[in-house]
């Protein structure tokens, strides 16, 4: 039996305090931004490293970017994935969840013989959670997700996962290949390997796609791919907390509560 | 419960691990000839029936074994074992080799690999957004550093820089710096973490490469003179960071010492009040420094330092080094409150001590024992009150 | 550009909610969908479809029709009895191209995010996901979502002029339900639902409702500290109340008043809830740092000078024990209103 080949989608998103909205232009100001890897990404990763560990398996890390992305995907290969793809093209910018999962979907053509893909439950910057469902659409496989554990069965080329719902949990199976998505804090990612760290970081190289290697569609990436537009930006009001003091007897705080937490 | 008794009388060596061991504690293990020593001394035998048996582990890593040795995440660094050894084992050091091997083998404690996570991310160990570093100074008003203009460069850490609690003693300590009128700045938000913590919690090869970075900015900006806050922090630029590195680092204590010795500094507000001392275990014990932090405090017209039984080299651990402040400990198991008793027990007013983590812990243990007449105070915040109009 | 499978020309004029049942009565935020789809549709003066999906549902028919949609949409199978992303989305997907529909809305819950989530690739349109708000643009008739990213620090307006359908989903407590009121009509239609097992792709091994601790993902956490001398039944009831769960500081739990897996802070969880409320806590960083990433902190302290007040918006100080009962009575006074 060939090794099970897993493959997990990251995300390189600026740090979500450090953005800033133009109050003049409306745009995005990201310069100077520090970024991270998506957290729930991080929680995706590890969930298929500990399969890896216990089953043995690849792992490829994909993920869609500017160039500068590629430093990222080696904290991931440091961590113990073993390859990594680096979707980079101009032509990517401006995607919405439409555009990037097809782009998504084409890396995982293009690779081939992925049986389990696995994303976090969502972005911190979009905070959508509509890329693994979008991906598995454009890949017809089956979806979990929101997963906390899973396991893979090859014999049975299946994979159950477990997923809490309304304070309870559900377990489901799926035949392989499937893409799952895993939810946030699900477990606790562990550090890089230092071990591994020269090579991630030095030796290896990371792939380079761009919208030829993937015999993208002009039509389905970045903005002419994408149907949603922005036609407004604002920065949302001050996360500053409010200090606000509430008089009055216990009845009638009680009440200015209610009125607080209705509103919100 | 595992007594040292019950050692198991066969064990299968494996000379790899052996080897291992070996290369990750240095041979540091192997002049320890088994007096036990170590184990009596461990304060953890204070507050734990069953004991930390130090001496067990120093054992199973000259013998090269792994079996057993979780208790190591139990060490606070606090050197009394070092202290007392005959042999002149680094005992903390040979437990930092060990834990650095369960990292290779990620048998470390739940939130262990957050923290360090956090130091890559967020360039601080608390979680806490980076572009929030200078949040402690209010509106105070504290240059950056420039080495055409500035003598010292304070070097605030990440505990005064984030903790609501030890933000305090930055500012307090840059009140007391300005009053002395001399000329220092700070690296603002590109103050690089010491990487202490993650030298503490067992990752040496992590914390070379935070204090590789550290040292490249401090180059960077010219750095001759760096006055810490934190003990952990002066600890490791002092020990560990390379030993060719072109400047000098002082902890503040040290530093305030010598503006009073030379008149650069004088506490004109009498503050009558009757105080004990902590030794901090990173500034006393693992480098003997206790005279600096008692020139300052009895500097102060009106303050009486009562010494608590347990002082100077025989200090009690707070509980908060070796990495603990990202573990927790069971209630009971808390050195920090026997040593709020104790200092209650001098009839001082005041707790004072020269370390962020020692404020956290105390701060709490006054809480969880009622001690409502103790209060704690970091020495900077004792010198900002005994400065003349304070305002 | 990208071509949606049916464009603005051959839209139906017609707002579609998907609508979730829990047992005998839709959900809460069906009944927001409702409310605020009704209003879309008033906007425009187009009809509103209450689109139910299941097995056998016809009984919630009439809770539907008298929240005011227009009419009902029953898409009813055995095979959709129990919820697969598979079924679900092939049935829709199915009434959706019969009837090319301008705009559906659903709740953005982990259920109804992925069916659209799967359909919006399967259609080859947009769907603005857990929106905030929602307007209709009248002279375009096209559907003008608000949108938070980057935790909430950046609200964008979001549309997709050129595609349809116009998908969105809406976070769920955003937006005020109605009440029941005489129904506008009575009309019930029934989508052709044609599905074969071979569709469906999962299995559900097992199910088990409401068990274990997972503070981290509570919408709303109420916190108790050492002030509230270990009376946790006061704010689990509160927790309960307000749909949120229970955490705690670490006296408490060394105390033994509640587990260890509900301590919150930096050696216990730390959580992102939408609203928390710190009861009897003075406000250590190393708690604090378990709360402050939610939108809105509560605090109730008895000491003016707390430190957590810092770090409240909105601050109480008085006795916990006078406090909270009163907001609970309030709270369930409230609910008897609402659900009179």
């Amino acid at each position: 039996m060939p090794d099970l080949h897993m493959a997990v989608c990251m995300k390189v998103v600026p740090k979500p305090e450090e953005i800033r909205v133009d109050p003049e232009t409306r745009t995005l100001l990201r310069e100077g931004a520090r970024s991270e890897i998506n957290p729930p990404d991080m929680n995706a990763l590890e969930m298929a490293l500990s399969i890896k560990d216990e089953a043995g398996g690849r792992i490829s890390l994909i993920s869609m970017g500017p160039p500068f992305v590629e430093e990222y995907l080696r904290v991931g290969l440091a961590m113990g994935a073993d390859d990594a793809y680096l979707l980079t093209d101009r032509a990517f910018a401006g995607a919405d969840t439409l555009a990037t999962t097809y782009t998504l979907a084409q890396c995982l053509h293009k690779i081939g013989d992925v049986e389990v893909v696995l994303l976090g439950e969502e972005s911190s910057d979009g905070a959508t959670g509509q890329v693994p469902p979008g991906l598995a659409e454009w890949m017809d496989y089956p979806l979990i997700t929101l997963l906390r554990s899973l396991e893979i069965d090859k014999e049975q080329n299946v994979l159950r996962g477990r997923r809490n719902v309304d304070g309870g949990y559900e377990i489901l199976e799926v035949p392989l290949p499937a893409v799952i998505s895993v939810a946030t804090a699900a477990n606790e990612p562990r550090f890089m390997d230092f071990e591994r760290k020269g090579w991630a970081f030095e030796d290896t190289q990371v792939t380079m796609w761009d919208a030829q290697d993937l015999s993208a569609e002009s039509q389905f990436i970045g903005i002419p791919g994408s149907p949603t537009i922005v036609t407004g930006l604002e920065q949302a009001a001050s996360q500053e907390r409010k200090n606000i003091f509430l008089d009055g007897g216990a009845s009638e705080i009680a009440d200015q509560l209610v009125k607080i937490l209705r509103s919100n | 419960m595992e007594s040292e008794l019950s050692e198991p009388t066969y064990i299968t060596l494996d000379d790899n691990l052996w080897g291992e061991i070996l290369e990750a504690t240095n041979g540091a293990a192997g002049p320890c000839f088994q007096c036990g020593v170590c184990t009596a001394t461990c304060p953890w035998g204070i507050v734990r029936e069953e004991d930390f048996t130090v001496r067990t582990l120093l054992r199973r890593a000259q013998i090269g074994s792994l079996e057993k040795v979780e208790s190591l995440w139990l060490c606070t660094a606090c050197a009394q074992c070092e202290a007392s050894c005959p042999r002149g084992v680094p005992i903390a050091e040979v437990i930092r080799g060990l834990r650095y091997l369960l990292w290779k083998r990620r048998h470390v404690l739940p939130d262990l690999p957050t923290t360090l996570w956090s130091l890559y991310w967020n360039n601080n160990p608390w979680g806490q957004p980076p572009s929030q570093r200078t949040q402690w100074m209010g509106d105070l008003e504290v240059p950056l550093f420039d080495a055409d203009r500035h003598e010292i460069l304070l070097y605030i850490g990440c505990t005064p820089s984030f903790d609501r609690r030890a933000q305090n003693i930055a500012r307090s300590l840059v009140k007391v710096l300005k009053a002395s009128g001399v000329s220092f700045g700070i690296l603002g938000e590109g103050e690089p973490c010491c990487g202490e913590s993650a030298l503490d919690l067992g990752h040496r090869p992590y914390f070379e490469e935070l204090a590789n970075k550290a040292v490249a900015v401090f180059y960077q900006n010219q750095v001759k003179k760096i006055v810490t806050i934190s003990p952990h922090c002066y600890d490791v630029m002092q020990n560990e960071y390379p030993d060719d590195a072109e400047f000098e680092v002082h902890h503040y204590t040290q530093y305030l010492a010598s503006l009073l010795q030379n008149n650069l500094l004088s506490f004109q507000n009498p503050l009558n009040h009757k105080v004990t001392y902590q030794d901090p275990c990173f500034l006393g014990r693992r480098n003997n420094e206790y005279d600096a932090p008692r020139e300052v405090i009895n500097s102060v017209p009106g303050i009486s330092l009562l010494e608590m039984d347990r002082s100077g080299p025989e200090t009690l651990c707070c509980g908060g080094g070796g990495g603990r402040m990202w573990m927790e400990t069971p209630i009971g198991e808390r050195f920090s409150d026997v040593r709020v008793r104790e200092a209650a027990s001098t009839s001082a007013e005041i707790l004072v001590t020269s370390c962020p983590f020692c404020i956290t812990c105390f701060e709490d243990s006054i809480k969880a024992e009622s001690l409502n007449g103790l209060k704690v105070l970091d020495v900077a915040e004792l010198a900002a009150l005994a400065l003349e109009e304070l305002t | 550009m990208v071509a949606s499978l049916f464009d603005p020309s051959e839209e139906n004029k017609a707002i579609w909610v998907l609508l979730e049942s829990a047992g005998v009565e839709l959900t809460d935020v069906s009944f927001e969908l409702l409310a605020k789809g009704r209003e879309l549709a008033d906007e425009v003066d187009w009809p509103l479809a209450g689109v139910l999906i299941g097995d056998r549902l016809e009984h919630l028919n009439s809770q539907v029709l008298s929240h005011q949609a227009d009419e009902v949409l029953l898409l009813e199978h055995p095979l959709l009895e129990a919820f697969t992303v598979d079924a679900y989305t092939q049935a829709l997907y199915a009434a959706i191209m019969e009837r090319i529909p301008s705009v559906i809305l659903f709740g953005a819950t982990p259920n109804s995010r992925d069916i659209a989530g799967r359909l919006a690739v399967r259609l080859r349109t947009g769907l603005n996901a857990d929106c905030i708000d929602l307007r209709m643009d009248k002279d375009r008739g096209v559907l003008i979502s608000d949108v938070t990213g980057f935790g909430g620090g950046v609200v964008a307006l979001l549309e997709m002029p050129d595609h349809r359908p116009q998908l969105a989903t809406v976070r769920p407590g955003v937006f005020h339900s109605l009440e029941a009121s005489a129904p506008r009509s009575d009309k019930v239609r029934r989508a052709k639902v044609e599905l074969d097992q071979s569709v469906i792709r999962t299995r559900i091994i097992e199910q088990v409702k409401g068990e274990g601790v997972s503070i981290g993902q509570a919408p709303v956490l109420v916190c108790g500290g050492r002030g509230i001398s270990g009376n946790f039944e006061m704010l689990t009831e509160l927790a309960e109340l307000l749909g949120g769960d229970v955490g705690a500081t670490r006296p408490p739990v060394d105390e033994g008043y509640i587990e260890r897996e509900r301590q919150v802070g930096q050696t216990g969880v730390i959580c992102h809830p939408e609203i928390a409320i710190n009861c009897g806590i003075s406000g250590a960083f190393h708690f604090v740092v378990g709360i402050q990433d939610a939108e809105i902190i509560i605090s109730i302290n008895s000491d003016p000078n707390a430190p957590i007040f810092e770090f409240s918006d909105y601050c109480v100080v008085g006795d916990v024990e006078q406090i909270l009962p009163a907001l609970i009575q309030s709270l369930k006074e409230e609910r008897v209103v609402t659900h009179a």
